[in-house]
């Protein structure tokens, strides 16, 4: 309390002990404009390395094309190579250039990331906040359904789907992990949901003669922005680590060059007998490193609505 | 002889992005042996951080940065953890601030107990369970409660168990900090009784801090008062109440006296009539007409909530067959503590509940029909102050943003009408000028000042009725006169009928018209303020009056108590 | 007991959807793996056991009979424990190949998860109570960068080093082929001796949910008013950390203990891979190779179900240790 009572200082104000230092909290983050948010996030060291990392991915990404030496399918080189001047990291068993593919690899996560996070937030987000809002008996089967996703096995259910889908491509994939990822977005929407709707500016709205949907979504949604977006960044982190895994256990998309089908094809080959050292650590790096970063981003992203986690 | 000294006593937050800041800024306070020092200011003054770093309680980033705190002679802030430890309870204890969060809650009331007197004596389980018993018994409570958990016990329970705890070691200095805030009145009057008695029989010295210059007059031998970080005022409460020392003293003061002993009371409660800009609106139902002085009709309203609690039903009858009306230009105080139904009755009023008998008809509309669109529309007729204006305001948006909805959903105005409109009615609240304020957002006004912006928004649809649900508790006590004024003049002004919600009779004396006292749903005493004040016939609005504390009791003055 | 009565409708419940879903996902893409197998059974010359139908037709459904009645025969047959035939395994059930894998996961996740979380805990208090000192950077350190590095990744690396560099341990396999499994002191040995690495790999990651947890959590509890009257009251330290800091703080790491157990599986299921160790997860991926949908529908319905069991002896055991679950507090 004496520590709230320090930064509340300067304005009169209300009898601090009447509301929680919960609502305090949270609406002392709400209060902070997007400007003000990014700057918490680049403030905070950790986030700030994971931007600049992430940033390194994306360019790759992008332009992979033009940064690999070589089309990362073409099997006109020597198998099984070490790494030398032509292969910086050798090649694979099929004759392909390792380092180009590594950098193709970077698109794969993204592409994952970017797209079957959207998908698991979307879906998270509309069932949360659809049972925070209506509550009653459409909030009792939601959360029932949200309780299932949480505590149904993610991984041999995603076996299954993939395993029953009639094409494999990269769109199965994205489809698999965004809806079984979506469950613990919608948890926490929903108890967010819960919290804002009860606030005094919603009762005030309604008196505004405000409808429905704009409530949801001009009242309430702008102070759940920095939840949506840790929520996002999240989801985002296990769509790539899901990729990956499921291209190492041979249900991805094979003909997708992932990180993922990388390390696949590497530990099939035997590659840890050869000791092909640059053909296993590079991409487990890179995929480390990845997730490294957007978990530090969302660091900074936790430190705007959770000062315990706020660097001193 | 003095128990704690504190001398020259500066506290500072150190941040590391925000310069430091001083919360306590050169303080001297002694708490002699068998005394009550009370310690007065609005929060944010420092007081709570005074108390607790006097103790050594202050959790970084505050640290003490200057002066001494003696114990008895002894300089406990360069103590050892360890020195200091063995002195905590058995010589200092403490209560803290709403004692909701101060009890454990995954262990019961005993184990509490035990761990405290064992940490500190050989006492045997068997013997500590008996002096816990003991000091329970001396704040009220049945011994069998012991085996109870914290979150089985009301508020004011736990209040008195913390009390029972900080005494259960028989200390020699125990710090209260707000100790009885968020409780109500009754529950307040009889723990500071309590204590006060307790302090007498045993001898203790307290240091007793709260923002409720009445609660502290109470039981206090001499008051401290603190502003901005710094001690002004300390003096025997007497002394205080008779000849403050510092501006900001008197003014605290001025603030009570003008509850108890109000000066020149014009008598007139009608005030000047004025007629507001008739607005095309109500389409979808008659609204009463402007010269009709009764706007709404509550008859023998009634509302029961069932909880299903697993296989059983209880029922909680939350409103029984309460009537009244509300009329234009006048104030109807509805007084009432926690769970008493007040609050009930205003969801019932504006439709965010539905009544199960009796009726509410707003002109010639029963308002339980309303539905969709007409709901909708009835609600531009009826608006509601909220209690916390910390709540009351989207802090997403701009004040603009929050008075213009109303303004272009009920009139239809585009951008430039409602902010010009908008602009008029933060004027008309005492925000001038109005354009330092329009483009802020919620956090950057004080609390006093968010409070104004809700009654604008309020009033931006031209209501026909204002529902104020406890617009001041949440304020400061400098502030609340303010807010109360502006209410006041807006009613009379723009002649609307207004629906005063609160637990604190006085103020309802100094706003109202018409005082309805309410107890557990039911409507125990209604008539007109000053009258219910001065003559009150109800057992329980005795009761009410005579527990809120009245620093002015032992002057020699008549008060709203003794005047009809 | 509104809690505990609550706990078990949801355990029914999600045990009825989860048997639902298992019926459903085969049956979205319209009867194609189900339509397959049967004309490979049937092209191949080879004898059709009809019970190897039978499990077809429970699992995918391939007769014209209306959906309805598919369901229905479908639950009759799982609440008998009637899986049929394995396609691939013939001429060995579905429910018996299940029994000879299941031992082999249960053990391997029963004992590094429960180890897991003691361990973490542990670890996670002790960070909290000294948070932001030297142990505190380094196992937060430590945490965040096992925790981002590909799980299957890290055991890759530790079958190098441990298996193929140094041979130590063995590299794959439940146990050695020159013993006879069953009861008997060489089988078990050798069973102990091909499970330390799958192990060891699963307790790099494993703790580390647990640690971030516990140590966030009580950094908080630390901070609540009854600690600090603990403090004020003068308790000593060790009573303050136990009983208030991280008697609080286990809470919701038990909440979260039932939470991340279908996470958990997922991790065995890449471990028994790597090592090709005899149990769920590996019977699973040959049965998804061998185009055997019964089979790996089966375990996915078994793990499924094991899965929430254990989630709702973690939910009971939550409202044994929370007081204001169990003593009729309403949430």
């Amino acid at each position: 309390m004496s520590l709230q009572e320090g930064q509340i200082i300067g304005e009169e104000s209300l009898q601090p002990d009447l509301r929680s230092a919960q609502e305090e909290e949270m609406d002392r983050t709400s209060r902070i404009p997007i400007p003000g948010w990014l700057r918490i996030v680049w403030q905070n060291r950790k986030a700030r390395f994971g931007l600049v990392l992430l940033g390194v991915f994306v360019f790759a990404a992008i332009f992979a094309p033009w940064l690999a030496p070589y089309d990362p399918r073409d099997n006109d080189f020597l198998p099984f190579q070490t790494p030398n001047s032509d292969h910086w990291l050798g090649t694979t068993q099929a004759g392909q250039d390792i380092f180009s593919q590594l950098i193709w690899g970077a698109r794969a996560s993204i592409i994952v990331g970017i797209l079957a996070g959207a998908l698991a937030t979307v879906i998270g987000l509309v069932i949360g906040l659809v049972a925070g809002y209506v509550g009653g008996f459409v909030d009792e089967t939601l959360s029932f359904f949200i309780n299932l996703a949480l505590v149904v096995p993610t991984l041999p259910l995603m076996v299954v789907l993939a395993a029953y889908s009639p094409v494999r491509g990269l769109t199965t994939v994205i489809i698999v992990i965004g809806i079984t990822g979506w469950a613990w977005g919608a948890r926490v929407k929903r108890a967010q949901m819960i919290t804002l709707k009860e606030r005094d500016y919603i009762t005030a709205s309604i008196f505004a003669g405000d409808s429905m949907p704009r409530i949801v979504f001009r009242e309430i949604m702008p102070n759940m922005t920095s939840l949506v977006v840790a929520g996002y960044i999240g989801a985002a982190t296990a769509a790539i680590g899901a990729e990956a895994g499921l291209a190492f256990l041979g249900v991805g998309d094979p003909l997708t060059i992932s990180w993922g089908t990388m390390l696949q094809w590497a530990n099939n080959s035997g590659a840890l007998l050869t000791g092909q050292w640059a053909w296993i650590v590079p991409p487990g790096l890179c995929l480390a490193l990845l997730i490294t970063a957007l978990t530090f981003i969302n660091f900074g992203v936790d430190a705007i609505s959770n000062p315990h986690l706020r660097e001193e | 002889m003095a128990i704690l000294e504190v001398q020259d006593f500066n506290v500072t937050y150190m941040t590391k992005r925000k310069p430091p800041f001083k919360a306590v800024i050169d303080a001297n306070l002694t708490v002699n042996e068998g005394e009550i020092v009370g310690l007065v200011g609005e929060s944010g003054s420092g007081k709570s951080t005074l108390g607790n770093a006097a103790i050594r309680l202050l959790d970084p980033p505050g640290t003490i940065t200057g002066g001494r705190a003696l114990y008895k002679g002894t300089d406990i802030t360069h103590l050892s953890d360890e020195e200091l430890r063995r002195l905590r309870w058995k010589d200092i204890s403490t209560v803290f601030q709403g004692s909701m969060n101060s009890l454990n809650p995954v262990i019961n009331i005993e184990r509490q107990f035990v761990d405290t007197i064992q940490t500190h004596t050989d006492d045997s389980d068997a013997a500590a369970r008996r002096h816990a018993e003991e000091v329970l018994e001396m704040v009220s409570i049945e011994p069998r409660y012991l085996k109870f958990f914290p979150h089985e016990l009301s508020g004011g329970m736990k209040q008195r168990v913390c009390l029972a705890l900080s005494l259960v070691l028989e200390p020699s200095f125990v710090l209260l900090d707000e100790p009885t805030t968020g409780l109500d009145v009754v529950v307040q009057r009889s723990i500071l009784q309590n204590l006060k008695e307790l302090q007498q029989r045993l001898g203790f010295s307290v240091l007793i801090i709260s923002h409720d210059l009445g609660a502290i007059m109470e039981v206090s031998d001499r008051v401290a008062v603190m502003y901005n970080g710094q001690i002004v005022d300390t003096q025997p409460a007497r002394q205080l109440l008779e000849h403050p020392k510092h501006p900001y003293s008197s003014m605290l003061l001025d603030a009570y006296r003008e509850l108890w002993v109000p000066a020149g009371e014009s008598g007139d409660a009608d005030g000047e009539r004025a007629s507001g800009a008739e607005a095309q609106r109500g389409f979808l139902f008659k609204p009463p007409a402007k010269t009709e002085p009764v706007v709404m009709t509550v008859a023998n309203l009634g509302k029961t909530f069932s909880r299903r609690r697993g296989l059983k039903a209880s029922t909680v009858v939350a409103v029984d067959d309460v009537s009244f009306t509300l009329e234009r230009g006048k104030i109807t105080a509805l007084v009432g503590q926690s769970g008493s139904g007040k609050s009930t009755i205003a969801k019932l009023v504006t439709g965010i509940e539905k009544y199960d008998t009796g009726s509410i008809r707003f002109g010639e509309t029963e308002v339980r029909s309303l539905r969709g669109k007409a709901l909708r529309d009835y609600r531009s007729h009826i608006q509601m102050v909220f209690q916390d204006p910390y709540s009351a305001l989207n802090p997403a948006h701009t004040v603009l943003h929050s008075l213009m909805r109303p303004l272009q959903n009920y009139k239809g105005m585009g951008g430039k009408a409602a902010r010009a409109r908008a602009i008029e009615m933060l004027e008309a609240v005492g925000l001038t000028p109005a354009s330092r304020f329009i483009d802020k957002n919620p956090h950057q006004l004080s609390g006093g000042q968010r409070q104004r912006v809700v009654v604008a928004r309020a009033l931006a649809p031209d209501p026909d009725i204002l529902i104020a649900d406890e617009p001041t508790s949440m304020l400061d006590v400098s502030i609340r006169a303010e807010i109360l004024e502006i209410l006041n003049r807006l009613v009379r002004d723009t002649n609307i009928a207004m629906l005063y919600i609160t637990h604190d009779l006085l103020s309802a004396r100094m706003l109202a018209d018409e005082i309805m006292v309410l107890n557990h749903g039911k409507v125990v005493e209604q008539g007109d303020s000053h009258e219910v004040i001065a003559n009150p016939q109800d057992e329980y609005t005795h009761l009410l009056l005579s527990s809120i504390p009245n620093p002015f009791a032992d002057l020699d003055v008549p008060t709203v108590l003794d005047r009809a | 007991m509104i809690y505990f009565l609550r706990k078990i409708v949801f355990f029914i419940l999600t045990l009825w959807a989860a048997a639902t879903l298992n019926f459903i996902i085969p049956r979205i893409q319209g009867g194609d793996p189900a339509q397959a197998i049967v004309q490979r059974i049937v092209g191949s010359n080879q004898t059709v056991d009809p019970r190897q139908v039978e499990a077809i037709r429970l699992m995918l459904g391939v007769p014209d009979d209306p959906l309805p009645q598919q369901y229905v025969d479908y639950m009759g047959a799982i609440l008998r424990g009637e899986f049929g035939i394995s396609y691939s395994y013939m001429p060995y059930t579905v429910t018996h190949m299940i029994g000879e894998a299941l031992p082999w996961t249960l053990v391997l996740v029963g004992i590094t998860q429960i180890l897991s979380f003691i361990i973490g805990t542990l670890v996670g208090t002790w960070a909290a109570w000294r948070r932001n000192g030297a142990f505190d950077s380094v196992i937060t350190t430590a945490s965040s960068f096992f925790g981002t590095l590909p799980f299957f990744w890290i055991a890759m690396m530790i079958v190098y080093l441990f298996a193929f560099e140094l041979a130590w341990f063995p590299d794959g396999g439940g146990y050695s082929g020159e013993v006879t499994a069953g009861w008997n002191w060489d089988f078990i040995r050798s069973a102990a001796y091909h499970s330390i690495l799958p192990a060891f790999c699963l307790m790099v990651v494993g703790p580390i949910g647990w640690i971030m947890g516990m140590r966030n959590t009580m950094v908080q509890t630390l901070g609540e008013d009854y600690t600090r009257l603990a403090r004020a009251k003068g308790l000593t330290d060790r009573r303050i950390a136990l009983t208030y800091g991280a008697r609080n703080a286990i809470l919701p790491n038990v909440t979260g203990f039932a939470i991340s157990l279908g996470g958990l599986v997922g991790g065995t299921i890449f471990i028994e891979q790597i090592f090709d160790y005899p149990g769920m997860g590996q019977l699973m991926f040959d049965a998804l190779g061998n185009r055997d949908y019964p089979l790996m529908q089966a375990i996915f319905l078994f793990i499924t179900v094991g899965v929430l069991t254990a989630n709702f002896l973690a939910d009971m055991l939550y409202g044994v240790i929370d007081p204001r679950v169990r003593r009729g507090g309403e949430s």
